[in-house]
C-alpha cells in the first residue's frame, strides 16, 4: 500500500536529516548552527502542500527528472526532518553536560561519545514526541494525492468517480488513517516500555 | 517575463487569496480555541461521559487528515442535505481539528498547576467553576502560549489544504494562475514565501504578547 | 548484538534504496517507454474501471498506436491542470487528457492532429428549474475545472464581461459534477462527451440544458519541438487506425448509445 510505504521513506528521510541537522545544531560550528536552523525555520514554515509542489516543478525547472513519488517522498521528508531535529535537539539537550565531558576524559572521542553515550539515551528519551510526529507523517502523507501520487485518498476518489457517493468512501478512509495512526501509536508506546530503562528517569515528558 | 515581473503581475490576486487564508486562520483558530478550551474543562472536570467524549474526539480528530475531514464536510455533509459554502466548511474543518490539538496544549497546561490551588480555593469557598474560571485558566492560558502559537503557525500552514474544497485561498489563487501561465515553480515560490513572511510574523507577533502577559516570579517547571 | 544491529541498519538502509531507487524515472538517454500522462477521472475518454485498470477512449488509442508504431507507453495519473507542466518540465512525454487545441496551449506545448471535436455543454440540476436562458445570469454560481476551456469560456464571456456569476474551479471534474448535484453550485460547464456521460450516469438528478458551440478540437501534445519525434508516429497512427476500422470501433465502443 502506498501510503503505509510513503510513511516509512518519509520517516526514514526525516529521522537520518533529522539526527544529523540536531547534532548540527547541538555541536556544529557556527556556520553548522546557522545553516541547520535556517533549515529548520523554512521547513518549518511553508506548508506541506506548497513544498511538494515546489518540488514536484522544481525539481524539473532545474533540470531534474523525479516522479511524483519521489518528489513527495523529498518534500515531506525534508519537511518531517526539520520537525524531528527540534525532537532530537531537546533529548539531547536535556542529557547532561556532565556525560560528554566525563566520556571525553575517558579519552573517548567526540563522535564516540555521541554514538555510544549520547544518542542511545537521547533516541530512548525522543519516543514520546517522535509517535507524535509518526501520526503527523502518516496523515502528511494524504497530501500527496496533490501531485499525483496514487495514495489512499485518490484511489477514494477513483471509486468516487464511478459512485458518486462521497460520505461512505470518505468515512472508510478516515477509519483506516486512524487505525494506521492508532496502531503505530500503540506500537512506539509498548517500544517505550520495552527500552525504559529502569531507575534511569530524567525529566517525565509523559503527559 | 523574467521572474520579478511575473511575481508583480501575479502579486495582486496572491495577495487576495491570502487575505482569505488570515480570514480563514482567524476564524478557526478562534472555534478551535473556545472547544478546545471546552474539551480540555470536558476531560479534566467532566463526568464520565463528557470525559470519554472528549477523549474520543480530540483522538478521532488527531488520528484522521484534515484532508479527509474536509471532504467529509463539504462533498459528504449535503448526502444529509447539510449545505456548507466552501468557505465555511473549510472553517469549520479547520476549527474542529484544531480544537482537538488546543483541548490537548490546554490540558497539558491546566495539568501543570498545582493541584493545592484548586483545595486552596473550594476551602476558602469558591465553586469550582469559579476557581476554574478566576484561578486555572489565567495561569493556564499564560502558560500555553508558546505551544499555542506553534497551533497557530499549524492552522495558517494548513488552511492551504482548504484549497482541495475550492476555497478561494492563498494556495488557490497559485494554482488558478499557474494554471494559465504554466509557470508553476515560479507562481508557488512566491506563494512558499508569502506564508513565510505571514508566519514570520504571527510568531514574533505572538512572542512579544508571550513576554507582555508574563508574571514575573511565576515560573513553571521548564 | 552489535552486528545484529548493524544488520538491521543495513536493511533499512538497502530496503529504503529499493523503495526510492525503484520509483525514479531512468533518464531520457535511451527511451524505450514513453510516459503518457493523463487525468484518470474524466469519462468516457479515461477513468479507473470496477477492476481497478486505467480505461477510456484517450487511453486505448494511445495503446493502439502504440502497439503500431512500435514503442511502449506507461500511463500515469496526474491533475489535469499539473499536466502541461509537466510536459514543458520533461516529466511526461505524451498527454492524452482531452486537451483542446488552443493558440495559448501551442505557445508552450505541441500538438498533434486533431482527434476529436467537441463542444461545451452546461450541465444543470433537473430539479433547479433553470435552463440555458437564466443559468448565465447574475448571482448564479458556475463549476468547471481548473484550467480546462470550460472555466475559460466562464472567465472571457462572463466574468470579464462583467456578469455577476461566480466562477467555482474544482481539483477534477467529477468534484465540479459532486458539488452540482449536492446543490452547491448551479451549473457545471465542461466539454459535451464527458458532461453526457455524467449525466447518463446520474439521469435521475442532471441533465444538460444546452451546448455551447465552440467547435474545439481535441489534440495529443508533446513537448515543444517534439524531442523524441513522436508527432509523426502519433499522426500516422490514428490515420493507420481509421483507416482499418478500428478507430470506429472505439469510437463506438466509448461514444455510441
Amino acid at each position: 500500500m502506498v501510503t503505509l510505504e510513503l510513511t516509512f521513506l518519509l520517516l526514514v528521510v526525516g529521522l537520518a536529516v533529522g539526527i544529523l541537522l540536531a547534532l548540527g545544531q547541538v555541536y556544529g560550528g557556527k556556520g553548522l548552527v546557522l545553516l541547520s536552523s535556517t533549515y529548520e525555520q523554512i521547513f518549518r514554515s511553508i506548508p506541506a502542500l506548497v513544498l511538494l509542489f515546489l518540488f514536484f516543478f522544481g525539481s524539473s525547472f532545474v533540470g531534474l527528472n523525479i516522479s511524483a513519488f519521489l518528489s513527495a517522498v523529498l518534500a515531506l521528508g525534508f519537511r518531517s526532518s526539520a520537525y524531528q531535529s527540534q525532537i532530537f535537539r531537546g533529548a539531547i539537550q536535556s542529557i547532561s553536560q556532565g556525560q560528554m565531558i566525563a566520556a571525553r576524559s575517558l579519552g573517548m572521542s567526540k563522535f564516540q561519545a555521541i554514538r555510544h553515550i549520547i544518542l542511545p539515551q537521547a533516541l530512548r528519551l525522543s519516543l514520546p514526541p517522535w509517535s507524535n510526529e509518526y501520526s503527523s507523517v502518516v496523515k502528511d502523507t494524504s497530501l500527496a494525492y496533490a501531485v499525483g501520487v496514487i495514495e489512499l485518498v485518490r484511489e477514494g476518489r477513483y471509486i468516487i468517480v464511478r459512485t458518486f457517493e462521497p460520505m461512505i468512501i470518505y468515512i472508510t478512509i478516515a477509519v483506516i488513517y486512524f487505525i494506521l495512526t492508532y496502531a503505530g501509536n500503540r506500537s512506539l508506546g509498548y517500544l517505550e516500555e520495552k527500552l525504559k530503562i529502569p531507575g534511569f528517569e530524567t525529566k517525565s515528558r509523559k503527559e | 517575463m523574467n521572474f520579478f515581473e511575473l511575481t508583480y503581475d501575479i502579486l495582486p490576486a496572491l495577495l487576495k487569496g491570502t487575505v482569505v487564508t488570515l480570514e480563514l486562520t482567524a476564524c478557526s483558530i478562534s472555534l478551535g480555541f473556545v472547544l478546545g478550551i471546552a474539551l480540555a474543562l470536558g476531560r479534566l472536570y467532566g463526568n464520565r461521559p463528557i470525559s470519554a467524549f472528549s477523549s474520543g474526539y480530540i483522538q478521532f480528530f488527531r488520528g484522521t487528515p484534515l484532508l479527509v475531514q474536509l471532504f467529509i464536510l463539504y462533498y459528504g455533509l449535503p448526502r444529509y442535505d447539510i449545505r456548507l459554502s466552501s468557505f465555511v466548511a473549510g472553517i469549520l474543518g479547520l476549527g474542529l481539528n484544531s480544537a482537538a490539538y488546543q483541548a490537548e496544549y490546554f490540558r497539558g497546561a491546566i495539568q501543570s498547576i498545582s493541584r493545592g490551588q484548586m483545595m486552596a480555593a473550594r476551602a476558602i469557598g469558591m465553586s469550582r467553576f469559579k476557581t476554574i474560571m478566576n484561578i486555572i485558566l489565567p495561569q493556564a492560558l499564560r502558560i500555553v502560549i508558546p505551544s499555542w502559537s506553534n497551533e497557530l503557525i499549524y492552522t495558517l500552514k494548513y488552511s492551504s489544504v482548504a484549497y482541495m474544497i475550492a476555497a478561494p485561498e492563498l494556495m488557490a489563487q497559485g494554482k488558478f494562475i499557474a494554471a494559465e501561465n504554466f509557470r508553476y515553480f515560479e507562481v508557488f515560490l512566491v506563494v512558499a514565501f508569502i506564508y513565510l513572511v505571514a508566519v514570520l510574523i504571527v510568531s514574533r507577533a505572538l512572542n512579544v504578547v508571550e513576554k507582555r502577559v508574563r508574571i514575573p516570579g511565576l515560573q513553571m517547571a521548564q | 548484538m552489535v552486528k545484529r544491529k548493524m544488520g538491521l541498519i543495513l536493511a533499512v538502509v538497502v530496503f529504503t534504496a529499493v523503495l526510492l531507487g525503484s520509483s525514479v524515472i531512468s533518464p531520457a538517454a535511451e527511451k524505450k517507454v514513453y510516459i503518457v500522462a493523463s487525468d484518470i477521472s474524466w469519462p468516457p475518454f479515461e477513468w479507473k474501471d470496477e477492476a481497478g485498470n486505467y480505461v477510456g477512449f484517450d487511453l486505448d488509442v494511445m495503446r493502439e498506436i502504440a502497439k503500431l508504431q512500435g514503442y511502449e507507453i506507461e500511463i500515469v495519473d496526474i491533475a489535469f491542470d499539473s499536466i502541461i507542466p509537466g510536459v514543458v518540465a520533461g516529466k511526461y512525454d505524451i498527454a492524452a487528457s482531452g486537451f483542446t487545441i488552443t493558440a495559448k496551449r501551442e505557445e508552450v506545448i505541441d500538438f498533434s492532429g486533431p482527434y476529436y471535436s467537441s463542444d461545451q455543454a452546461v450541465l444543470i440540476r433537473k430539479d433547479s428549474g433553470l435552463n440555458i436562458g437564466t443559468v448565465f445570469s447574475e448571482g448564479h454560481k458556475l463549476g468547471a475545472q481548473t484550467g480546462t476551456t470550460g472555466a475559460d469560456w466562464i472567465k472571457t464571456n462572463l466574468v470579464e464581461k462583467g456578469v455577476k456569476v461566480e466562477l467555482k474551479l474544482y481539483e477534477t471534474y467529477p468534484l465540479a459534477v459532486l458539488d452540482l448535484i449536492n446543490k452547491n453550485i448551479d451549473a457545471v460547464i465542461q466539454d459535451e462527451p464527458a458532461s453526457r456521460a455524467s449525466a447518463a450516469k446520474e439521469k435521475k438528478r442532471i441533465e444538460i440544458t444546452g451546448i455551447i458551440v465552440t467547435g474545439e478540437e481535441f489534440g495529443f501534445l508533446v513537448k515543444d519541438g517534439d524531442p523524441y519525434g513522436l508527432l509523426p508516429k502519433i499522426n500516422e497512427g490514428m490515420l493507420k487506425l481509421r483507416a482499418s476500422g478500428e478507430w470506429d470501433k472505439l469510437i463506438a465502443k466509448y461514444f455510441g448509445g
